[in-house]
């Protein structure tokens, strides 16, 4: 007999059936605890929000250790709440002056005052010795001189990244105790999403002080959330234990521990053997061999990254915007969302995000199945059946081998000879040459606003046109207007074009599908999925 | 007989420096570390910051000399991930990896050798093919496979065991069965080959001929002579003690030293690597030249001969 991971699953299924439902280690009175496995808990093996900038990390950090001045609700549709600040106003084009939450304590017992905020952004803990863009504005307090104090010093990733989510920031200032002013060196109206992005949440400057070193800190960092580390051995295991004083009420969990389990075969057998309550990072194709034992759900659905195509304008063969745009055409993208997600995953409508509020484009789509116009352009073109490389990772992203064959027979279908060559990492997708023509990407919004995604990844600094893979004048303005005007209508009108050219006219990628990642999980558990990669067990959120 | 060894160590310097040299020379020139650790979705400034910092943005040539250089001074280098010393890391996780891999060499000789002697002993009957049978099966069934059907009866049908992880006892009993099923029934088909070739020879049928009980021509004569190609093999089961375990460490999300080199080379931590590397063909060498040693002790025609060359 053939023992698949498919019949081998098929069996643990059947024989978990049998057994009693999971059980959920709790003490008598106590509150229980739950077991999560991941394939993996931190790609830097630390708990930095600067340092682990990572879909894991996501699901980490949020909402059981980190907070934000301003939250998102992971229980809604991502909308901006108030989170460790009550509110918040404009002061000017430039500047945004919030109103801390009283009473919040960081979970070494220290209450967060406006100093714990103008330190977390600070050139100690945040910027290191990188620049602003107005940097004659640069500004003392917060901002900046600064000493690095003894084995403390930041890895240069994360000043990098923290520039490239602030890139302007030159001053956060304590108005009092619980005010605290946010001043940008050029007009902004994405500092509040700033705000509520991945990497601008709050730590506490005692924890910080008394950590011996950086990795020290990184591997405990002292938080406001619900829950706060007990132990962390990377690469195996992080155990949360809940933090009693949390502002947001008491933690319904005693402790959740995320576990690193690598084979998802392991993680489903964990799972159906009641050694973890949840197991994460579910592949569609195993969800019905999952839910046929009735004890047990797949929660989980689309969330906030979008999978795309991306082309090198570069190579001889895709250089004629009309061969690019006649791949986009050649694609049936609901075929594979039907296919191979079970359509457990939907068509977008660009690279963009109905949480962009007024921001997003409605009327806007992605291009329209049409074989006959993309065989055209294939022929306007003057395209002669050349090879046309596709470079491919196994399996980065979920079904990404299987998704890569059906797009190869799709353009095959309108006459486009494309070839895919696999590579083992990123290093080889990416290295320049003439066979470098299309690969695969995703992209995620961080807040509500297209500069968070199409900006910060295919305009002038972002990774598309810093590889050399494309550039384009008009849409290189465009991204300038959305991120310095503060005119709604303007950038509104600015962002559309820029999915225009982008999409259309002279296209820099594909949108495919929207991604989705699943959870499986006991029944007996009352939990909801939030529509990203974060895992909510604040209060409210769960009871087992 | 210090020549002999002196021969040795110099063979087992020039592999250790040329599997340095092999594994700098795959890793770099196959990825940048910088997008393996960091991800693609990272900004481009970070990747840069991070090439900077490590000096990957050397050019190769110059970050191969300084490594080299360094590990001539016993320096092995830092983690790129932890930036903390390679060789603290992988000392860390060498008595997890142990407490599978040293349990499992006990089961394989424990089952594989007495029972490829006692298969050797009755050739031919139902109990040398029903072990043989098992040894083709226990050899041929690819580890992954055993360690999920194992978990599948003892964790998931039965509850009995833990499906991984690391804390109890209980959670090394599979690990360590899936490894050492395997190595034990290796070892029974090699120990009953050596057996059957020794017990074919003329000095077995000499020493029966003038006397000797079967019992004491086997325990003086055909166990020495067929212990010099088991004693190789086993040789090669201690080199493997270290890394050994990659499939069933993670298989099982045992933290061991495996499970380090998987996710060291899939994010090219260079000085992690090539720590472990440098572990196991020192292991390896060291288990060689015992073994080599070994033979000289097991056989005394290989002592004189070394001693008349000498």
């Amino acid at each position: 007999m053939l023992i698949t991971r498919r019949s081998t699953l098929r069996a643990g299924a059947a024989a978990a059936a049998t057994l009693a439902l999971p059980h959920v280690a709790r003490a008598q009175g106590a509150r229980p605890s739950v077991t999560v496995a991941v394939q993996k808990i931190s790609n830097t093996n630390t708990l930095d929000v600067l340092r682990e900038q990572s879909n894991v990390g996501e699901r980490i950090f949020f909402s059981s250790m980190w907070e934000g001045l301003i939250g998102r609700n992971w229980r809604g549709n991502l909308e901006r709440i108030p989170l460790l600040a009550t509110d918040w106003r404009r002061v000017d084009e430039q500047t945004v002056e919030l109103t801390l939450r009283q009473g919040v304590k960081f979970h070494n017992g220290e209450e967060m005052t406006a100093d714990d905020v103008v330190f977390t952004f600070s050139r100690e803990k945040m910027f290191g010795d990188t620049e602003p863009k107005n940097r004659t504005t640069i500004r003392a307090d917060g901002l900046g001189l600064f000493t690095v104090r003894p084995g403390k010093e930041l890895p240069p990733q994360v000043p990098a990244s923290a520039r490239n989510a602030w890139p302007d920031l030159i001053a956060v200032e304590a108005v009092d105790r619980y005010t605290v002013r946010f001043v940008n060196g050029s007009p902004d109206v994405t500092l509040e999403g700033r705000l509520s992005r991945y990497g601008s949440n709050i730590t506490s400057r005692k924890g910080w002080e008394d950590a011996p070193s950086y990795l020290d800190w990184a591997r405990k960092p002292i938080t406001t959330g619900p829950y706060m580390v007990e132990s962390f051995v990377p690469d195996t295991r992080l155990v949360l234990v809940a933090f009693d004083d949390y502002w947001g009420g008491r933690p319904p969990l005693e402790r959740v521990t995320f576990v690193e389990v690598p084979e998802v075969a392991s993680r489903v057998n964990g799972l159906l053997s009641g050694e973890f309550q949840f197991a994460c990072d579910v592949p569609p194709d195993l969800i019905p061999e999952i839910e046929r034992n009735a004890a047990f759900e797949v929660q989980g659905g689309t969330i906030l990254n979008h999978r795309i195509t991306v082309f090198d304008k570069n190579n001889a063969q895709l250089a004629d915007p009309r061969v690019r745009r006649a791949l986009t055409h050649a694609i049936d993208r609901q075929a594979i969302v039907d296919a191979l997600w079970a359509g457990r995953t939907v068509v977008p409508a660009g690279l963009q995000w109905p949480y962009y509020d007024d921001m997003f484009i409605a009327d806007w789509t992605v291009p329209a199945y049409d074989p006959a116009l993309a065989a055209q352009l294939l022929k306007d073109a003057g395209y002669k059946g050349d090879p046309i490389v596709y470079r491919l990772l196994n399996n980065y992203y979920t079904n990404q081998n299987a998704t890569a064959q059906v797009l190869v027979e799709m353009w095959k279908a309108v006459g486009a000879n494309v070839q895919i060559e696999m590579k083992e990492n990123w290093g080889q997708i990416l290295e320049p040459g003439p066979t470098r023509a299309i690969r695969d990407w995703s992209n995620s919004a961080p807040f509500n606003d297209p500069v968070s995604s199409l900006v910060a990844q295919h305009g002038p600094n972002g990774g598309q046109q810093q590889w050399g893979e494309y550039s384009n004048d008009e849409l290189n303005r465009l991204c300038e207007v959305l991120e310095t005007s503060t005119d709604r209508a303007a950038r509104r009108a600015a962002f559309a074009r820029a999915l225009e050219i982008a999409e259309r006219e002279d296209p820099a990628y594909t949108v495919l599908h929207q991604n989705a990642t699943f959870t499986a999980k006991p029944k007996s558990i009352q939990w909801k999925a939030a529509p990203a990669f974060a895992m909510d067990f604040g209060p409210g959120a769960i009871a087992v | 007989m210090l020549r002999y060894l002196a021969v040795r160590a110099f063979r087992a310097a020039v592999t250790i420096a040329l599997v340095v040299t092999f594994a700098f020379v795959v890793l770099r020139m196959s990825g940048d570390p910088a997008i393996l650790i960091m991800g693609p979705e990272v900004p481009p400034e970070a990747l840069a910051a991070f090439r900077r910092a490590w000096g990957l943005d050397q050019p190769i040539w110059v970050q191969y000399v300084r490594y080299f250089g360094a590990i001539l001074n016993g320096d092995l280098g830092m983690s790129m991930r932890d930036n903390r010393p390679a060789i603290e890391m992988v000392a860390e996780r060498i008595p997890a990896t142990l407490a599978l891999t040293v349990p499992a060499l006990v089961l394989k000789l424990a089952v594989g050798i007495p029972l490829g002697v006692w298969a050797a002993l009755h050739q031919g009957t139902g109990f040398d093919r029903a072990v043989m049978v098992a040894a083709v099966f226990g050899f041929a069934i690819p580890s992954f496979v055993l360690a999920l059907v194992l978990v599948l009866v003892f964790s998931v049908d039965l509850g009995w065991l833990p499906s991984g992880g690391q804390g109890t006892v209980a959670h090394m009993i599979l690990p360590v069965l899936t490894l050492g099923l395997g190595g034990a029934a290796a070892l029974a088909r090699f120990t009953r080959s050596a057996m059957l070739e020794v017990l074919g020879r003329p000095y077995i049928r000499t020493a029966s001929a003038k006397g000797l009980p079967w019992a004491a021509v086997v325990r003086g004569h055909a166990l020495p002579n067929a212990a010099i190609p088991t004693v190789t093999l086993v040789g090669f089961l201690v080199g493997s003690l270290i890394a050994g375990a990659v499939v069933v460490e993670s298989v099982f999300s045992w933290p061991g030293v495996g499970r380090m080199l998987v996710v060291a080379v899939a994010s090219r931590d260079l000085a992690i690597v090539q720590c472990i590397l440098l572990l196991v063909a020192a292991t390896m060498v060291t288990s060689n030249l015992v073994v080599d040693v070994l033979y000289g002790v097991l056989d005394p025609r290989l002592r004189h001969g070394a001693r008349a060359a000498a």
